[in-house]
Order: C-alpha cells, then sequence, then structure tokens
C-alpha cells in the first residue's frame, strides 16, 4: 500500500502547486479592476496635482457613495443570481419624501429616514415574494416596481426641489478626524460586509446563488432567502437615497434612473459574476471609484461629458471579457 | 412496534406520471436496508419524500413509531433524516467545509461562522469515519465526481442522524472508496442506527445489506432477508420477468487494422507516455484505479485540454485542436462523457434536439432546418437504441438515467463517428439499460466501430472489453487479454506490480 502512498502524496503536491494559479485565475476579475484603477488614479495624478491627498479620497468618496450604497444592494442580488432594477425606483422615491417630509427637528428627520428605509425594505420583500411565489424573472418583476416607484414618486414631487434641513446637509459635509462623512460611512459599509459575508445568510445567499437546486435541498428556503436578498437591496437603495440628498440638498422624482445601470456596471467591474455566487463587496467599491474616476478625468481633460458613458462601456468591456477568459482557463484546467 | 422507519401504502404523482402507487417498506433500527429496482421504479421518488424534498399524495410514514410528513428539507433533517443524494446537492462555489455545515454552522456572539471551530469539526469528523476526504478549504467546483461524493457523505453524516439514506453512493467512487463507503454503513447502523442503501450493484448489496426490498413500476413487489435470497430471485423481481443474460456474448471482431494509435501520450504529470493501438471492431477497456489517468486519456484523445504525443487517427497523422475537430465526420471521434447531467445533455431540451444538436448542419437546407429529415433520423435512433420516450419532443431531463445515457449514445452515434470513447457509461443506470448498452457496444465492435471503454466496475471490463490496459500513476501497466483478463490481474496490475504487455 505504501506504493499507492507516493503517488497520492505526489498528487496532492501537485494540487498546491496549481492551487496559487487556481487562486489568480479566480481572483483574476478584481486584480484586472484593480490594476485599471491603478492606471486611472495614474493618469488623474499626472494631470492634476494634490491627487494622493485626504482632500481628493473626502470628495471621490462624497462623490462615490450613493453610487457605493445602490451597488451593495445590487451586489447582494448579484451574489444571489438576480438584478434589482427597483433601485432606481427606491432613491428617487427616497430623495422625494425626503424632500417633502423631512421637518427641522431631528426626531422628524430620524423618523421619515426609519420610514424612507422601511418602505425600500418593504419594496425588495415584495420583489422577492413575487419573484418566488409567481416564479417571475428578477428583470422584469423589478422592472415593474421601479415603474410603480417611479410614478409615484412624480405624484409627491413632479419637479426637482423641495427643502431640505440645513443640519441634514451639514452631515453630507462634515468633517471628522481628516475623514469626510462619505469616507466614515464607507469604512461603516466595509465593516457590515465583513460582518454579513461571514454570516449564515450571508453563505445562504451566494449558495443559492451558486446553485439554488444544491440550496434547496440543503434547506434554504427559496422565499426567505428572496425576501432577505432583495429586502436589503431596498434598504441599501433608501440609504443612497438619503446620501444623495446630503449632497443635492433636494428632492428628484427621476435621479434614480442614474443608478440602476452604473450601480451593475460598478458590480461587475469589481469582479461580481452575473451567473451568482462570485465575488464581494471590495470588488464593487474598486468599481464604484472606478466610474467616479473616468467622471474626474473627463473634467479634468476639458473634453465634452459626453465622453464619460463611452469610457466607462469600454472599461466595462473590457471587465466582462477579462472574467469571461479567467472563467473559461479555469473550466479548462478543470475538465 | 420496533421498526425505525414504516412506510404504508404512499402514493405519488408528478403531473400525469405517477412515480409511486403502493411504497412499502419496514426497516429496523441497527440494520442496513437495501431498495433496490430499476431507474424509473420509484426508489428516488421515495427518497425524496423521506428527504422532505417533495411531499407524498397519500399513505402513511413513520419515524421511530411517530408520524413522519417533513415540509421541507429542514424538516427532514430536524427529525434526524439525512440524505446523500445522487444529483448531489453541494454548492459549486462554497468550499468543502462550507458545505459540511451549510446551514447549522457554528456560531459566535455576532452571529457570525466561527471558521476555526468548523475547521476542527470538519477534520474530526473526517477522522471519526477515516474519511479519504479532500482538504477542508477546496472549492467544490474544483472536486472530481468522486470527491463531491465523499463531502455529500461527510455532509449528511455531520447531522449525526438516525436514519441515513445513500442513493447510488457508490456509483462514483473507486474500488478502494466504495469498501470503505461499505464498511462505514455497516458501523454506522452496528451504532444502533438505520441505513438504507440503494445500489445497482449487487454484489455490493449483498456485502453491505440485512435485508432488502424491492421495487417495480413504483410499488413494492418484495422484501428479502439477503442471506435468505439468490440474485436471480432479486432480479427475477426487479424486471418482472427472468433476466436475459447482463452481458452479451463476447465474439472477437477486431481486424488488424488500427483505428486509433497514441504514441507517448502525455498530460502533464498526470498521463505518462501512453501507447495504445484502438483496432477496428475492438473494444478495448481501460482500467486502474480511480484518478490514476484514465480521464486525462479520454480527454487528450478527444483534444481537450494540452497534451504531447502522436495520435494516428485510421493510420493518418492527427493533431486535434479540440472537440469540434475531433466530432467532425466519420474519420472523428465521439465522446460519452462522464457527467451527461452536465455534460452530455442539455436537461431542459428535447430528445429530437439533444440527438441532433451535433449534426444540425446535416438538415440545413437554403439556411433553413429541413425538419423532415431530421425527424425520420430521430425515429430511426429512438427505436434502434430502444429509447423509451413518449414522443421525441420528450424533454430530456424527465428520462430515467438509462434513457438519458441511450440518448447521449445516440447523439454519438449520428456523428457518424466510428471511434467512440465511452467514458463510465454505465454510471448509476439500471440493470435492464445496462444489458441494452453492452448489447449496443457489442453489436457496434461487430460493424467495425471501434471503441475504447472505462469503467469504474470491473466486473463490466472483464466482461465486456476484449482486451484491457491498465494505468496506474498515467503509465501503462498492463495491457491484460485472454486468461489473464480478470477482476484480481486488473487490480494487482493496478495497485502493485507491472506487468508486461500481453
Amino acid at each position: 500500500m505504501t506504493a499507492a502512498a507516493e503517488p497520492e502524496a505526489a498528487r496532492q503536491a501537485d494540487l498546491r502547486a496549481g492551487d496559487l494559479r487556481l487562486r489568480l485565475v479566480d481572483r483574476a476579475p478584481f486584480l484586472i479592476a484593480c490594476g485599471m484603477l491603478a492606471v486611472l488614479v495614474a493618469v488623474y495624478a499626472s494631470l492634476r496635482s494634490g491627487v494622493f491627498s485626504l482632500d481628493e479620497l473626502n470628495l471621490d468618496t462624497a462623490a462615490a457613495m450613493t453610487l457605493l450604497f445602490a451597488a451593495t444592494g445590487q451586489t447582494i442580488v448579484l451574489l444571489r443570481g438576480g438584478i434589482d432594477l427597483s433601485i432606481g425606483g427606491v432613491v428617487s422615491l427616497g430623495t422625494v419624501i425626503a424632500a417633502t417630509q423631512f421637518g427641522d427637528s431631528p426626531l422628524s428627520v430620524l423618523l421619515w429616514s426609519v420610514i424612507i428605509v422601511g418602505i425600500g425594505a418593504l419594496v425588495g420583500v415584495v420583489n422577492g415574494a413575487l419573484v418566488t411565489m409567481l416564479r417571475l424573472q428578477p428583470f422584469l418583476v423589478t422592472l415593474a416596481t421601479w415603474s410603480i416607484l417611479s410614478g409615484a414618486a412624480l405624484m409627491i414631487l413632479p419637479t426637482d426641489g423641495g427643502q431640505l434641513p440645513s443640519g441634514w446637509m451639514a452631515f453630507g459635509g462634515a468633517i471628522w478626524l481628516g475623514l469626510s462623512s462619505s469616507v466614515w460611512l464607507l469604512v461603516a459599509l466595509i465593516v457590515f460586509w465583513m460582518w454579513f459575508n461571514r454570516t449564515p445568510l450571508g453563505f445562504a445567499i451566494r449558495a443559492t446563488g451558486s446553485n439554488e437546486r444544491s440550496a434547496f435541498l440543503s434547506g434554504v428556503s427559496p422565499l426567505f432567502i428572496n425576501a432577505a436578498t432583495y429586502g436589503l437591496s431596498g434598504v441599501f437603495a433608501a440609504l443612497a437615497a438619503l446620501y444623495l440628498t446630503t449632497q443635492t440638498g433636494a428632492g428628484s422624482p427621476t435621479i434614480g434612473k442614474d443608478y440602476i445601470l452604473p450601480s451593475v456596471a460598478a458590480a461587475v467591474i469589481g469582479g461580481i459574476s452575473l451567473f451568482g455566487g462570485r465575488g464581494g463587496l471590495l470588488g464593487t467599491v474598486i468599481g464604484a471609484y472606478i466610474l467616479t474616476i473616468i467622471g474626474n478625468l473627463v473634467f479634468v481633460l476639458r473634453i465634452s461629458s459626453y465622453w464619460q458613458p463611452i469610457v466607462s462601456g469600454v472599461i466595462l468591456l473590457i471587465s466582462v471579457l477579462a472574467s469571461s477568459i479567467a472563467e473559461k482557463s479555469a473550466r479548462r484546467s478543470l475538465t | 412496534m420496533s421498526d425505525l422507519l414504516e412506510v404504508e401504502r404512499v402514493r405519488k404523482r408528478f403531473g400525469g406520471i405517477v412515480a409511486l402507487s403502493d411504497a412499502n417498506l419496514s426497516a429496523r433500527a441497527g440494520e442496513v436496508h437495501a431498495l433496490l429496482g430499476e431507474n424509473g421504479a420509484g426508489k428516488s421518488t421515495l427518497i425524496q419524500i423521506l428527504a422532505g424534498a417533495v411531499r407524498a399524495d397519500g399513505g402513511v410514514v413513520r419515524l421511530a413509531g411517530r408520524d413522519y410528513r417533513p415540509s421541507d428539507p429542514v424538516a427532514a433533517q430536524a427529525a434526524g433524516v439525512s440524505v446523500v443524494f445522487q444529483e448531489l446537492s453541494l454548492v459549486p462555489d462554497l468550499t468543502v467545509e462550507q458545505n459540511i455545515w451549510f446551514r447549522s454552522e457554528p456560531l459566535s456572539a455576532i452571529a457570525t461562522v466561527r471558521a476555526r471551530a468548523m475547521r476542527g469539526a470538519t477534520l474530526s469528523l473526517f477522522e471519526r469515519y477515516a474519511f479519504p476526504a479532500p482538504r477542508p478549504d477546496a472549492e467544490v467546483r474544483r472536486l472530481t465526481l468522486a470527491e463531491r461524493q465523499i463531502v455529500e457523505i461527510a455532509k449528511a453524516l455531520a447531522r449525526d442522524p438516525k436514519l441515513l439514506i445513500l442513493d447510488e453512493a457508490t456509483s462514483a467512487l473507486a474500488p478502494r472508496e466504495t469498501e470503505w463507503l461499505l464498511n462505514l454503513t455497516r458501523a454506522f447502523a452496528a451504532s444502533g442506527r438505520l441505513a438504507i442503501f440503494i445500489s445497482h450493484r449487487l454484489s455490493e448489496v449483498r456485502e453491505v445489506a440485512d435485508r432488502m426490498t424491492i421495487f417495480r413500476n413504483g410499488a413494492t413487489v418484495a422484501a428479502y432477508e439477503t442471506k435468505a435470497v439468490q440474485d436471480d430471485a432479486i432480479i427475477a423481481a426487479m424486471l418482472g420477468r427472468q433476466m436475459q443474460r447482463l452481458y452479451p456474448a463476447r465474439i472477437a471482431t477486431a481486424t488488424t487494422n488500427v483505428a486509433l494509435r497514441a504514441r507517448g501520450l502525455t498530460v502533464g504529470d498526470r498521463l505518462k507516455s501512453v501507447d495504445l493501438d484502438l483496432k477496428e471492431g475492438e473494444v478495448l477497456g481501460v482500467g486502474g484505479l480511480q484518478g490514476h489517468g484514465q480521464r486525462e486519456l479520454f480527454q487528450a484523445l478527444f483534444g481537450i485540454g494540452k497534451s504531447q504525443g502522436a495520435i494516428e487517427i485510421w493510420g493518418r497523422p492527427t493533431v486535434l485542436k479540440g472537440p469540434r475537430q475531433a466530432l467532425s465526420g466519420p474519420n472523428g471521434l465521439a465522446l460519452v462523457p462522464e457527467d451527461r447531467r452536465n455534460h452530455g445533455l442539455l436537461l431542459t431540451k428535447s430528445v429530437r434536439e439533444n440527438l441532433t444538436l451535433s449534426i444540425i448542419s446535416r438538415f440545413v437546407r437554403n439556411g433553413l432546418i429541413d425538419s423532415r429529415k431530421e425527424r425520420v433520423l430521430v425515429d430511426e435512433m429512438v427505436q434502434r437504441l430502444k429509447i423509451r420516450v413518449g414522443s421525441p419532443e420528450q424533454i430530456a431531463g424527465t428520462l430515467s438515467g438509462g434513457n438519458q445515457q441511450k440518448v447521449v449514445f445516440g447523439k454519438m452515434l449520428l456523428t457518424e463517428a466510428k471511434i467512440l470513447l465511452l467514458y463510465d457509461p454505465t454510471r448509476g443506470i439500471d440493470v435492464g439499460a445496462k444489458g441494452e448498452i453492452f448489447q449496443l457496444m457489442r453489436d457496434l465492435a461487430a460493424k467495425g466501430f471501434a471503441i475504447l471503454f472505462y469503467s469504474s466496475d470491473l466486473a463490466e471490463l472483464v466482461h465486456v472489453a476484449d482486451r484491457v490496459a491498465v494505468l496506474r500513476n498515467g503509465r501503462l501497466a498492463a495491457t491484460l487479454a485472454g486468461e489473464s483478463l480478470a477482476e484480481a490481474e486488473i487490480l494487482r496490475a493496478a495497485m502493485v506490480e507491472a506487468r508486461s504487455a500481453a
């Protein structure tokens, strides 16, 4: 039997040697996103001084934060193997409710904030229930809820406007220990993710995205997982709306649509698989910064702002291509 | 009643199809109880009911004397029932240990999974049952079928069940791992719990089971003490008729014409300089312990992945760049892949679409598909292979395992390739369909096809192949034929001494 044990040991050694390569291939989309961000930052820094400063970090994070909140929700849904377009509706509705209802007292602001987050959660739970119980495509369900919420937002506030308490907006620009409130929010978001990713719910969401039938056989309830996934997405969309009002100081019934596809793009650029199960929030953060820096570059280069979506599209294509190549080579080394 | 599990008159329909009409079973704690029956006999449906994956339409199930109707898999697990599913319930993107403890992870005070506790529990589980297991931190999508099967078993045992159901758990395992699992099953039962064991291999059932219950057409037809019953009686009960011989007569039809010649075939260090001559009219078996280069050999011959060495097909030196090239035309090769559910078939498409997928260009006229011509060819193939379908439009995923495999064969035959690479073609299919597939292989050989045939069941190699090439550590350890073609000789060559080619 020792004769059989030796090749087994050699085989194990092979596996370990191949391990590093496999891990690199697995993380290729994320690593490529990091590379692209580094290149963009380098270009940006060559065009403008003071890029590597706290001020710049504060500004860029403030610019990216709304997208980041929306993209966090989208990331969770993508990991589940779904997609959430209703994010746009929740963002629009959230801003108009805030702009019309927030009073001057902290209590009123707190109360209405909770209500907005609650609406986001409710919309998500309804999305999840519809997807599960009627067995409908998430794309179509959330497209419908987006449309409904957009209409509701227009009824509450037909045009951009409304008023937000000055204290609320001061929060958006506040600085503690040299870091803006947006950077602190990002830190909180990452801490949340580190926790969430290690909870049984985090496991179950990724597992369901990876193989729905297996997850069910292992005891994951489809209704629960969909309600939780889309519910969380709704909560993050509501947080995106609240943060957005600290930046714009107004409500807008149409602004939400600007975050639907970018939230998907940020996640995909950061290496989240559209087929579910793979990727993490760190990738999405990188993706959101990439999209933000592209905006900065267009501004610094003084070229037409129409270039921004064009460059974003090209970057998105590169990411998708990279993850597709990585996926294929991973599969080849397997079969 | 002292029976741990009692099943009485359980019924289940799926749409218009009656899966179970009258299932009865009683099994005691402390025994290994085998379920036997052809695919489609209703064993899997009963297991799904016990697992809480589907609900019975009628009848009674009692577990430890109490009514047992799990509403979902969680309820079944809570009641102490663990199932090792044939279709496997593992999540590809989670690691081995995350899969084993999925939904019962050890938690910290802030509701996160305690990774270190999970690792410890995994290692002690592996140690307790002497698992030949892969590393706990390997992602499951990286594992072979056999390794996944082992992880699935670990997952079932991790729940510490009082009823363990093994559905075809040995079909993906190599002989050594199978032996381990049989020992484990006996030990599990000996500790006062109940193991229900499902396998198409009678020898395993004989070795491990105390009693058995036999299913046919959705109903229980017989129950026996293993010691008190002959194989013939079991097979007769399963088939409802006397069993025609499982293995067809082996008439040597090999010519001297070499169909496929490989010289110095090498894949990394998994396959080392293998020489092979597959002749026209020959069934050449490939044997050896699992993971000793058989898969790499088949993949290299089919043009998947990188390999070195020379390949001649019908005397012409050929460089295969990929499956598409390997497939093309009467001079090509056709493969029955290892994992037919994922790689051999499109389960959600019809039998017709599956059959003609690789040859659709043949029916195209003026850019449109000539569906009449397609239909004729499909009907012919369905009849020839005795594929049991309502119509060729039936969805492939709804067929039994044996019939699915026949569709894969049909697809392969329609490519008109005369060199066939069959990788474990009878894995997990029932006795009746196995016999038909062996007969088909010999018929094809008699017509001048050249067949390379890997099986994880040694008896199949011995009874169906003309010669058997045994691989060990990626090298050709022996080529056995005639007198020396016996199970013991294959194992000896696979495990110990190298013999010169006969």
